[in-house]
């Protein structure tokens, strides 16, 4: 398969060097007109900027700033059909929608969007663990997911709305949400607080959110720019236990090492204390969710099934959910 | 690969208290002089590295020899192969039937065997092996066999007494899982004993396995006077490198490699209340006399660090 990547920044790389490691991709090729070559360490992988090859290619990654995301992907599926679209999936849920129709108008397309949280070895060891993996229905999750800025926050382009489309909600708190709607299905959104106090770039820098499952389980979001340490923890309340998420492993370490608490519901006369249940707590070393984000797309595509994780379904029910977080507390920002 | 860490209040009370361990200690001891007078097979190399084994000290006039290599401690003089058999199958009836396992059934099985099945169970779940067959290798009769067969998570539970050379039922390549619960402690072949085990598992099978361990706190600390050293439940006690060594070399890859124990702490502390004469180090001895929440941040510590003498690996065939 012959692999064209959109944008040689960050994810740009980790997409382009884990392509690189597939058995079934011939050639990967990285578009990225902003880039000079003699600074660009990936010079011999950039294409020259002229018009786009599309023919050479059989998959697209978009992996650019939000404002050209949705049009990238517009353009790989109507000449590859086959388009891995970073998150978020679009600056808004209405740029999305124009995805979904370039999507119907190629049915034998692929499009998957990147969630690769979805992926991480605590997150896969806990979905395993609910429901009937032992720990019964989920009656509750609690995540928090922020960072600290830093110095160059307010130059940074996902800072400014009308190339990202919106703060800190759209670029981090959509992790988490996808996560909650990948443990509980479709949410619905019951209120929410924006706040833009410290870094005054006109998006928000925090975020409180409350959502509801189907079935009524209570669902909290605390995303943020403003957590001096970052932080990933993420709780999830069950019928016979818990599960408590903390730290996630990444390039840099700076979440921490990528731990999964798990208790099992004990009272008076199963435990010496009440409240004080044996818990285990596994460390992961590993973080394969790269590696196993890609490997799903390009299976998908080459098995000519839909993936298991990504789909438009769940972009759209994302970028819903956070449209109307945007259109409840707007005025506060 | 991932390790992990226990957070879980239970005392040695309630489990293995010292003077249980001492009434057991002695008919053990007994029994195994009495097998090794039908003759003896000496081990003068380490079965993990080959090296010769250099003298370590002697546990009531039985002499474990120490690999030079990775530290792991082997009992030297093993009876032969139908003595041992007689022995193993002679203890766990004493421990089944006049031991600890009698007295405290109810808090064993609450805090040692249903954790253990949840260990499994959570693996297996995490690993998408659906309605696995699993080869407990044990001495039997085993409290886990019983706990297993509730699990709907598994589909046949096939005991191998390990002192039989194979499995009966399932063999070879036949097994999803196989569980050593501190099983390869006893084995006077623990080389040939996992190849075995190896050969009885599927590809890509699963290996559980417990251990207690000659790097772990307790054992560093007491040396030849840490009771829980003792023949034939402790004929090998392995170091963490050593274990893991000898489980690379057969054939296994880890998925988990932790040292999760609760007690290290604590058998020290009743050894030093049993046992007078057991000196500590200064430093040891501002360690132990620390109060219960220091105490309990020490035996994190040691999990963390996998210098806890109990040790829990996940491994895979490969």
């Amino acid at each position: 398969m012959r692999c064209l990547v959109f944008g040689c920044g960050y994810m740009g790389k980790i997409r382009a060097a884990v392509l690189k490691n597939h058995p079934d991709v011939t050639q990967v090729k990285i578009y990225d007109p902003y880039v000079n070559p003699d600074r660009e360490p990936m010079a011999p992988d950039l294409l020259v900027p002229s018009e786009i090859p599309w023919k050479d290619f059989d998959a697209v990654f978009v992996c650019t700033p939000n404002n050209v995301s949705a049009k990238l992907a517009i353009e790989g599926l109507k000449n590859c059909g086959h388009v891995f679209c970073e998150k978020p999936p679009a600056r808004n849920y209405e740029e999305l929608c124009a995805v979904r129709e370039a999507a119907r108008a190629r049915p034998d397309h692929t499009l998957v969007f990147g969630f690769n949280h979805r992926y991480h070895p605590l997150v896969q060891a806990a979905k395993d663990l609910v429901g009937e993996g032992g720990l019964g229905e989920v009656l509750y999750l609690r995540g928090t997911y922020g960072k600290s800025g830093g110095k160059n926050y307010r130059q940074s382009w996902r800072n400014q709305k009308e190339i990202s489309g919106g703060g800190i909600l759209l670029d981090q708190g959509i992790h988490m949400l996808d996560l909650f709607q990948y443990f509980l299905g479709p949410l619905k959104l019951v209120n929410s607080l924006l706040q833009d106090s410290f870094w005054k770039c006109g998006v928000e820098d925090n975020v409180f959110v409350l959502l509801r499952s189907a079935r009524g389980a209570p669902v909290f979001l605390h995303s943020s720019a403003t957590l001096w340490k970052h932080t990933f923890t993420f709780e999830i309340g069950c019928e016979k236990g818990y599960l408590k998420a903390n730290g996630l492993l990444s390039q840099t370490g700076s979440y921490g090492r990528e731990q999964l608490v798990i208790g099992r519901r004990q009272f008076e006369d199963e435990a010496l204390a009440l409240g004080n249940p044996r818990e285990e707590i596994v460390y992961f070393d590993r973080d394969d969710s790269w590696r196993l984000e890609v490997n799903e797309f390009l299976s998908a595509v080459k098995e000519k099934r839909k993936a298991t994780h990504g789909t438009l379904e769940e972009a759209l029910q994302v970028m819903a959910l956070i449209r109307d977080i945007y259109a409840i507390d707007s005025n506060l920002l | 690969m991932q390790s992990i860490q226990t957070c879980f209040n239970f005392d040695l009370s309630k489990v293995k208290p010292l003077e249980e361990v001492l009434k057991y200690r002695t008919f053990c001891l007994e029994a195994v002089r009495q097998s090794c007078r039908g003759g003896t097979i000496r081990r003068n190399h380490s079965p993990v590295s080959g090296a010769r084994l250099l003298s370590w000290g002697t546990v009531d006039g039985l002499e474990y020899g120490i690999c030079p290599k990775t530290g792991s401690l082997f009992l030297t003089e093993i009876p032969a192969p139908a003595a041992w058999a007689s022995l193993l199958d002679k203890v766990n009836r004493y421990r089944n039937e006049q031991a600890f396992d009698v007295h405290l059934k109810q808090s064993r099985l609450t805090s040692v065997y249903e954790p253990k099945k949840a260990w499994i169970e959570d693996t297996l779940r995490w690993h998408h092996l659906e309605r696995p067959k699993v080869l407990e290798v044990t001495t039997p009769p085993s409290e886990l066999t019983a706990l297993l067969q509730t699990s709907p998570l598994v589909e046949e539970v096939v005991v191998w007494n390990e002192t039989n050379p194979r499995p009966e039922g399932l063999w070879p390549e036949a097994a999803d899982a196989a569980i050593l619960l501190e099983s390869l402690d006893r084995s006077g072949d623990p080389a040939a004993f996992l190849k075995r085990v190896h050969e009885s598992l599927k590809p890509g099978g699963l290996l559980f396995l417990t251990a207690l361990l000659a790097s772990g706190f307790d054992m560093k600390v007491l040396g030849t006077k840490n009771l829980y050293l003792c023949p034939p439940d402790r004929t090998n006690c392995f170091s963490l490198n050593g274990l893991t060594q000898l489980l690379a070399q057969s054939g296994f890859t880890f998925i988990e490699v932790s040292t999760p124990g609760i007690l290290d702490v604590e058998i020290v502390r009743a050894h030093c209340l049993q046992d007078p004469s057991i000196r500590l180090s200064p430093f040891e001895t501002t360690l132990l006399d620390a109060d219960p929440e220091k105490l309990s941040a020490l035996q994190i510590f040691l999990q963390q660090s996998n210098v806890s003498s109990f040790a829990r690996v996940v491994a895979k065939k490969n």
